[in-house]
């Protein structure tokens, strides 16, 4: 899903700075399509693999039950929502997003409110800001401690990822996740999970400078797994999604899930949205445990819904993110006070990148 | 008597010049000139101050040093494209018609080819694993070399994929030039090395001035390749502003971080004009 998200934005941002902006301003000038109201609603997503997911879990089963027919619509950029909500001519109903989003797009003026006479959120896992006003939470993903399995013995944890005198060797990090990068340099630097936040990001660097010439920062998901596979690094952070698909394919790793940063995505509905209350009853729908069940079945995603879990057959529930193999070891990202500080903090690792 | 009708032929002339620039005109007025002015407006917009993002600027030891990065590796693109553009140019413009066909379709086959799957073939081929390293380990130097996840693996990058940009202008000037010109000058006396660089250099000048601007402008706006097959220093100020864009929304900054970049762009090309007479390129002699 991030995968597809980071590629499509490669893509979307390179055809936009070809064209300087002609595509996006083209987009928002065409007239808006007339749409029966109540028979569909427009979802914007992060597309590819995921869509495809989406589409047999959730979208053509919500269809068959409420006659609402799902149309997607790819390149669910932030910039692309404003423009949108700015120009008054909303297009998309549902967008699919980090949970920064739930903030950032609250403040602008972008969001809905959820109907949560509609919406059941007493469904969703405890966790701080994971439903908010204007958000509910999608699925979970993380960011897992990846390593070679030549290691031996293996790494323990998020330590021994920056103890290159126990490791020698090359690693990995998720360069777009400046976040999960961050967030393991402290933990490794010894701050308890429970006052990560608001994090030490000075602390953190100091910590990254450590292993400065060993450290390599991955722009796709398919170079992070190129690395791992061939063992240019020897470990790392990888989306554990990733990391098990190439696990599957026989790449020589393993997962230490005492080394596991989960976060989730989440679903908004955009302000002015063509076809609200048919949003609102789509989202109720994906919330329930059978729907949850659904995607976790189709895709290494966790459920927000733990009542889904008693639906999932236990070998399954093992793969997922936030399912029994976590439990107990996985921190759940402090997503608010990202939404807050990701700007100041990335300036601050970028200065140290380039330092 | 005489002069009223050349009079009214040159009225003529510039009213049809004015009609046929017409059309262009409004597309760029509507397409360019009038979002970038509002690129820029919204870049001082910010209800903080209207110069606050640039203060942010000019204060946190990032966006100048990522601005100057983007131009001496653009620069640095731009003459590694003429030096390997030059002779291949040089041989296109005075191949034989089969010769010119051969050549041109190499060059446009890499030119067609998407940009993600030429990045990915390069990080393919420059990995440490790759063929480029294993040869060199042949002869000892394997390990010693890094090719990419480096400023040298943006530069290979850069250079091959904005390449055709080089040849083409510089080509079609060379195919201008009056073969006999270099016979005068032998036939003078001057010795092969001095015809070229007496006679034929100057009369290629505009080629590679055309060129050089073209690969220097298209590399200051990239971000897929540096993203790609750089390593951590290796930040181009496009990938900054997308940042600013997609994950943290914050328009009016990442305005105003274009807004440095076209600036700094202009000056350039002041500078450039100023001393290597740039304009000429566009007249064409």
């Amino acid at each position: 899903m991030r995968q597809a998200a980071r590629n499509g934005r490669l893509a979307l941002n390179r055809r936009r700075i070809l064209l300087g902006g002609a595509a996006l301003g083209g987009a928002l000038a065409m007239p808006s399509i007339v749409r029966a109201a109540n028979e569909e609603i427009v979802f914007a997503t992060w597309g590819g693999s995921w869509e495809e997911a989406m589409r047999t879990a959730w979208f053509d089963p919500f269809t068959a039950k409420t006659g609402i027919k799902v149309k997607t619509i790819s390149g669910n950029t932030y910039g692309k929502i404003e423009a949108m909500v700015k120009a008054g001519r909303t297009e998309w109903d549902v967008v699919e997003t980090l949970p920064d989003f739930q903030w950032v797009g609250a403040e602008k003026g972008l969001l809905e409110p959820i109907d949560f006479s509609v919406v059941d959120k007493s469904l969703v896992m405890p966790g701080e800001d994971m439903v908010t006003t204007y958000s509910i939470p999608q699925v979970l993903f993380a960011e897992v401690l990846t390593y070679n399995t030549k290691l031996d013995p293996p790494p323990q944890g998020w330590t021994d990822l920056y103890d290159i005198k126990a490791f020698p060797g090359n690693r990995v990090f998720d360069g777009d996740d400046v976040q999960a990068t961050l967030e393991s340099a402290a933990l490794a630097d010894g701050v308890a999970p429970a006052s990560l936040y608001p994090l030490d990001v000075d602390r953190a660097l100091k910590k990254l400078e450590t292993i400065r010439d060993q450290a390599m920062f991955f722009e796709t998901n398919a170079q992070g797994e190129q690395f791992m596979s061939d063992g240019q690094a020897i470990m790392g952070m990888l989306p554990d999604g990733r990391a098990i698909n190439i696990r599957n394919n026989g790449a020589p790793v393993q997962i230490q899930y005492n080394a596991t940063i989960m976060t989730w995505s989440t679903m908004v509905i955009i302000k002015g949205a063509p076809n609200l209350t048919a949003a609102q009853k789509f989202l109720a729908y994906t919330l329930t445990p059978e729907a949850q069940a659904a995607i976790a079945m189709a895709y290494t995603y966790g459920p927000v819904v733990p009542k889904a879990l008693d639906l999932i057959p236990p070998e399954r529930a093992k793969i997922l993110t936030g399912g029994p193999e976590m439990k107990g070891k996985a921190i759940l990202r402090g997503e608010k006070w990202w939404s807050q500080n990701l700007a100041a903090a990335t300036e601050k690792f970028n200065a140290w990148k380039l330092g | 008597m005489m002069s009223a009708p050349a009079g009214s032929r040159r009225a003529t002339h510039s009213t049809a010049t004015v009609l046929l620039l017409l059309p262009g005109l409004f597309v760029l007025a509507g397409m360019f000139i009038v979002p970038v002015a509002q690129l820029i407006i919204d870049s001082f917009s910010d209800s903080a101050g209207a110069w606050i993002h640039y203060r942010r600027i000019a204060v946190v030891p990032v966006y100048l040093l990522v601005l100057a990065r983007t131009l001496l590796v653009s620069a640095v693109t731009a003459a590694l494209c003429l030096l390997l553009g030059f002779p291949v140019a040089y041989r296109l413009a005075h191949a034989s018609p089969t010769g010119k066909s051969i050549i041109l379709l190499c060059i446009f086959l890499s030119f067609w080819t998407n940009l993600l799957v030429r990045a990915f073939s390069w990080m393919v081929l420059l990995n440490p694993n790759g063929i480029f390293n294993q040869a060199l380990g042949l002869i000892g130097l394997g390990d010693s070399v890094k090719l990419v996840y480096n400023t040298t693996g943006v530069l290979i990058g850069q250079t091959q994929i904005l390449l055709p940009y080089m040849i083409l202008p510089l080509a079609a000037v060379m195919s201008r030039v009056d073969p006999t010109l270099m016979n005068a000058a032998r036939s003078l006396g001057a010795s092969p090395t001095r015809a070229f660089l007496a006679v034929y250099i100057p009369l290629v000048k505009s080629g590679a001035m055309a060129g050089l601007v073209l690969v220097f402008t298209l590399s200051l706006g990239s971000f897929v390749i540096p993203a790609l097959l750089g390593g951590p220093r290796d930040m181009f100020l496009a990938q900054l502003i997308e940042f600013n864009i997609n994950n943290t929304l914050n328009l009016s900054f990442a305005s105003a971080l274009s807004t440095v970049l076209l600036a700094a762009t202009l000056i350039l090309y002041w500078i450039g004009n100023r001393w290597f007479q740039l304009g000429q390129v566009w007249g064409g002699r």
